[in-house]
């Protein structure tokens, strides 16, 4: 979440006391004297005086219990309202401002100051509804450059920089003072390298202790993931206003993501004992004393972060998929990252969001920052929900793209990359193809390439986010097979040289954006036309299905089900076509077929563990063991803390003598804790006893006896081990 | 080292006891009852767990008298019926288990079983239990708000499990299943003594519930606990230090192997006190463990299991 200082011009943007004005004025200047003048206000009679005085000395206890009792009075005020409104803005709470904001409109509907603080805090909130407000209070009064300097924010967390820089533009037009609008001038500069904004000069000219132009800049070169360089343009705000505990918090929480945990600490707690105390501050030293729960694991190329509670068991299987992705992204971007990736991983979901918090767009699954990635943990979630190494591999590309662009590289293409290259790890990892892609096919959503990453920061509708996604990463997809992967890896160089999308898409493909767009979306409803066509036909046979399921009529859920099945083959959610045929073989008793039906679930993308394990068992029974096997290790990668499928994969891998497998998989049961731990360390030792860790295999079978003197097949295990040695 | 010492006893005695289950072997009457589902689902539900029951009692236990009512013969009558015909065959060395599945419901006086018909009270099955010359009981309430008859059935020496900790907990219980499960998983046997015990059940099944609410996260409704002190409130995690679980250690739900026929066979008497004194040692041993070299712990632990499984070997020939 993004934090203005509202003290500084507020005052103009409601009627306020006549009496308040010179302060507000001082202080809009930098003027040292400000503090005394809002002291002065303390001891006025007016209330509505005081009230403005309190809070220009940040005494917003009893300035918001003057207010309340103010509002009482003179219920029909917008204004007062309004300035109560700024104060809650002004100490981070948005949600209580927008009520008073829209308590004032609902007194005056063209009260422009009202629709300016919902405009606001709707930016503050990434809501396209900012300018909606916005434009409304500027139809209404065409001076009201604060309206302007909202859609200027707007604009350029669009990554629309011609647009930003015309709206600021007529914000300064307006107002020789509009500081906000001016800073937004610099900061775009900035981003582009421009490293002498003359911007600076002129904000310097109206406040020398401006440092909130450096706090705006440093709050887009981070939604930029530029966050070395936004970390120091925090600094540099705080070096011309040390006061800025707003700069100095933000400073932590950046730091922090970079895992510099010591200094985010003290940034976080000096701006917490300072007064500055949003929520966002709390919860990430909460979080920090948490560390004390996790484990850390290092390798020469990796840092693993895991809760205690399930390190043990999780380790092997995240070690391998970083190994691998590491080794697989080395290869195909060509790139060696300068020192070890770093990947958080969180058991409780709440923990997660800490990390992630102040970024937009979805965050909800993993989150890179520059080096050092945070996810959720497979046990946080519903079992079948969360593919976690799809997650990672996900992440993983954003390292090495974020790495070699130096993060210059726009939102869409990094997405779109990470989301292609899922799919690319293996087929079934990825999102499938989800009822809300289909309606933004149906509807012509989709948005051209050059302007996708609106989809991603200011959403137009709830769905966009997760529909740009999903475009992005088809884009990635038709890029590769229409021109190689190779162009991708030259995207990648292209933004790294500060190329634009149209720039790069003209470069490398010969083309306009627009006709980039044109051949991609014929690309796409050729690949998606049958389950577009037929998705109301499907729709609408498979609550047929499901009738037909509760009542047994096998038949015919059979009949509709063949019919329907690859017209949505994607759909793997609960209740798909694949798990309804599935059942109503095993209720004809045709194995065969049910078995048949379930590997294509889980070819399709599948995810739900029971169905799986059934198909594993099914699979077994035919003597299909590697198959089994596979299927099972299919579960390790989405929900791991399953004491049956490590039991279950570990005896097949004995079967198949795969004995590290099978050691894998037997320790996994031993590290759950399980319910059974002599049967576990017993399993455990007759795989080390065929890996021939003999020594090892007697360790775990003392294990099992300890806890169970009188196990007689572990009595067994013991007795040969002795033998042999 | 005090309370370490009594637990070791406590063991000590239990590892006896269960020997003494073995070797005594009485009858036992296991009865089954599953209540009123209300809606298809749960007459389905509750019907095919009490099925599965008696299924794997018949196969794991076939010389038990084994009773088992659902659907519309799950009466009051019919309950009643029954256990005039246990309180007319069963001895005092006898042990009987009653197994309840279905809804239950707590009216803040006392808990009742819905049954088609007449619902079964606490009070009622506790008196009922009560009139039963065996002295060996469990009953093991997996109802909805099972709680609710802790204070009616426990007992001192009567072991009483209830799926939820109290009257309150309402919502359809999940425990019924994870203790079937356990029935038939030889992993509930958790120190693979062949016996399967009331404490290793509910140790199973409490487990396993409470895995499942946490997998699917979702808030718990149901927490089951266990009573055999006579104290009239249950715990979670029954031990030496709440002086709970002593009686469902030594109360045999399960025989799974052998034991059984080797404790009858006077020229295996001999080994199998060698073996009741090695395990009294390993048992010493594990808890002198804190206070050794860990080397020389497992050294020692090595030669005494490897002995014992000598032991063993001979008594399997």
């Amino acid at each position: 979440m993004r934090a203005l200082t509202f003290l500084i011009a507020l005052p103009l943007l409601a009627q306020i006391p006549a009496a308040v004005e010179p302060c507000a004025k001082m202080r809009l200047h930098g003027n040292p004297q400000a503090d005394a003048c809002y002291e002065n206000l303390t001891r006025s009679a007016d209330l509505w005086v005081r009230a403005e005085g309190l809070w220009g000395v940040h005494n917003y206890k009893v300035a918001n219990d003057l207010f309340r009792d103010l509002v009482k009075e003179r219920d029909k005020d917008p204004a007062l309202r309004v300035r109560w409104g700024y104060l809650y803005l002004d100490h981070w709470q948005t949600g209580t401002a927008g009520d008073l904001f829209a308590e004032a409109l609902n007194i005056d509907a063209k009260y422009v100051p009202a629709l300016i603080g919902l405009a606001r805090v709707a930016a503050d909130g990434y809501s396209a509804k900012a300018m909606e407000y916005a434009k409304k209070a500027l139809e209404l009064d065409p001076k009201a450059y604060q309206a302007q300097e909202v859609l200027a924010r707007v604009a350029l967390e669009d990554n629309n920089e011609a647009k930003a820089r015309e709206e600021a533009q007529k914000a300064v037009d307006l107002s020789p003072e509009a500081l906000e609008a001016m800073s937004i001038l610099a900061t775009i500069d900035w981003l582009n390298d421009k490293k002498d904004s003359p911007w600076l000069a002129k904000i310097l000219k109206v406040n020398p202790h401006y440092g909130d132009v450096y706090d705006t800049a440093g709050h887009y070169f981070v939604i930029n993931r530029r966050y070395e360089e936004g970390i120091a343009l925090y600094r540099k705000a705080l070096e011309l206003d040390p006061h800025l505990e707003k700069a100095r918090a933000a400073l932590g929480l950046n730091l922090m993501r970079l895992g510099r945990e010591d200094e985010a600490r003290a940034d976080l707690e000096a701006s917490w004992n300072a007064g500055y105390q949003p929520t966002e501050s709390k919860n990430t030293l909460m979080l920090m004393d948490k560390y004390k729960d996790y484990d850390t694991f290092k390798t020469p190329t990796t840092i693993l972060r895991l809760g205690k509670k399930e390190s043990a068991l999780l380790r092997p299987y995240f070690q391998e998929q970083m190994d691998k992705a590491i080794a697989t992204y080395e290869k195909k971007y060509q790139f060696k990252l300068g020192g070890p990736v770093q990947l958080e991983v969180y058991p409780n979901h709440p923990d997660f969001e800490v990390r992630t918090m102040g970024m937009p767009g979805l965050g909800a699954l993993g989150v890179t920052f520059n080096m050092v990635v945070a996810m959720d943990s497979p046990n946080s979630r519903v079992p079948g929900q969360f593919h976690w190494a799809s997650t990672m591999w996900h992440e993983f590309s954003h390292v090495y793209v974020l790495e070699m662009t130096h993060s210059r590289v726009p939102r869409w293409f990094t997405e779109g990359l990470a989301v292609y290259e899922e799919t690319a790890a293996s087929p079934d990892w990825g999102d499938r193809l989800e009822s809300e892609e289909i309606d933004a096919i149906r509807k012509k959503k989709l948005l051209p390439v050059s302007d996708i990453d609106r989809g991603f920061i200011h959403p137009s509708y709830p769905e966009q986010v997760v529909v740009s996604y999903f475009e992005a990463g088809k884009i990635c997809s038709f890029i590769e097979q229409k021109w190689g992967a190779g162009k991708l890896l030259a995207m990648i160089h292209d933004f790294a040289a500060l190329k634009t999308t149209p720039e790069t898409i003209e470069l490398e493909f010969k083309m306009k954006p627009e006709e980039f767009d044109k051949q991609f979306l014929a690309w796409l409803d050729a690949q998606t036309k049958r389950t577009v066509d037929g998705f109301d036909d499907w729709k609408k046979t498979l609550r047929t299905i499901s009738a037909f399921a509760k009542d047994k009529k096998w038949d015919d859920v059979i009949r509709e089900g063949v019919r329907i099945r690859d017209l949505y083959p994607e759909y793997v959610e609960t209740g798909s076509v694949y798990e309804f045929l599935a059942d109503a073989y095993a209720g004809k008793g045709e194995k065969d077929k049910e078995m048949a039906e379930l590997a294509r679930y889980s070819k399709a993308g599948g995810r739900s563990p029971a169905t799986l394990k059934r198909l594993a068992e099914l699979q077994t029974s035919a003597g299909q063991k590697a198959e089994a096997a596979a299927t099972l290790e299919r579960l390790n990668l989405i929900f791991p803390k399953d004491e049956d499928l490590h039991k279950r994969l570990g005896a097949l891998y004995l079967d198949l003598h795969n004995p590290p497998a099978a050691v894998r998989e037997f320790a996994a049961v031993v590290a759950m804790p399980p319910i059974d731990p002599a049967g576990a360390h017993y399993d455990l030792a007759r795989a080390l006893k065929q890996a021939n860790r003999i020594e090892d295999a007697k360790d775990e079978v003392l294990s099992a006896l300890e806890v169970a003197p009188n196990f007689k097949p572990a009595q067994k295990l013991l007795l040969e081990l002795n033998v042999k040695q | 080292m005090a309370a370490a010492a009594q637990v070791g006893g406590h063991l000590k005695r239990a590892l006896l006891l269960i020997l003494s289950v073995a070797v005594l072997r009485a009858e036992t009457f296991y009865f089954t009852i599953a209540g009123l589902g209300g809606e298809p689902e749960y007459e389905q539900r509750f019907s095919g767990w009490a099925k599965d029951l008696d299924k794997v009692l018949h196969q794991t236990e076939p010389n038990a008298k084994i009773k088992t009512l659902y659907g519309p013969d799950a009466t009051k009558a019919n309950i009643e019926a029954y256990f005039r015909q246990m309180t007319a065959e069963a001895k005092p060395d006898d042990s009987v288990v009653i197994l309840m599945i279905g809804h239950g419901t707590y009216d803040e006086s006392d808990y009742k079983f819905n049954l088609p018909g007449p619902d079964l009270t606490a009070s009622e099955l506790a008196s009922m239990l009560d009139k039963l010359p065996a002295t060996h009981q469990a009953v093991i309430n997996m109802t909805s708000a099972s709680g609710g008859s802790l204070a009616a059935l426990g007992k001192a020496k009567r072991v009483v499990v209830t799926a939820t900790k109290a009257g309150s907990e309402k919502n359809a219980t999940v425990f019924a299943r994870y203790w079937i499960e356990g029935m038939r998983d030889p992993g509930a046997d958790a120190d693979k003594n062949e016996v399967v015990t009331a404490l290793e059940l509910f140790r199973y099944a409490e487990d396993k519930t409470a895995k499942y609410y946490e997998t699917q996260k979702r808030l718990a409704t149901e927490h089951a606990l266990l009573e055999d002190a006579g104290k009239g409130e249950g715990v979670k995690a029954p031990s030496a230090e709440n002086g709970e679980g002593l009686t469902a250690g030594r109360f045999a739900m399960l025989h799974l192997g052998s034991m059984a026929a080797q404790s009858r066979d006077p020229a295996k008497l001999g080994l199998l006190k060698q073996k009741e004194n090695l395990e009294a040692t390993i048992d010493d041993l594990k808890y002198r463990k804190a206070s050794m070299p860990l080397a020389e712990y497992r050294q020692a632990l090595q030669r005494y299991l490897l002995e014992l499984a000598k032991i063993q070997e001979a008594l399997d020939k």
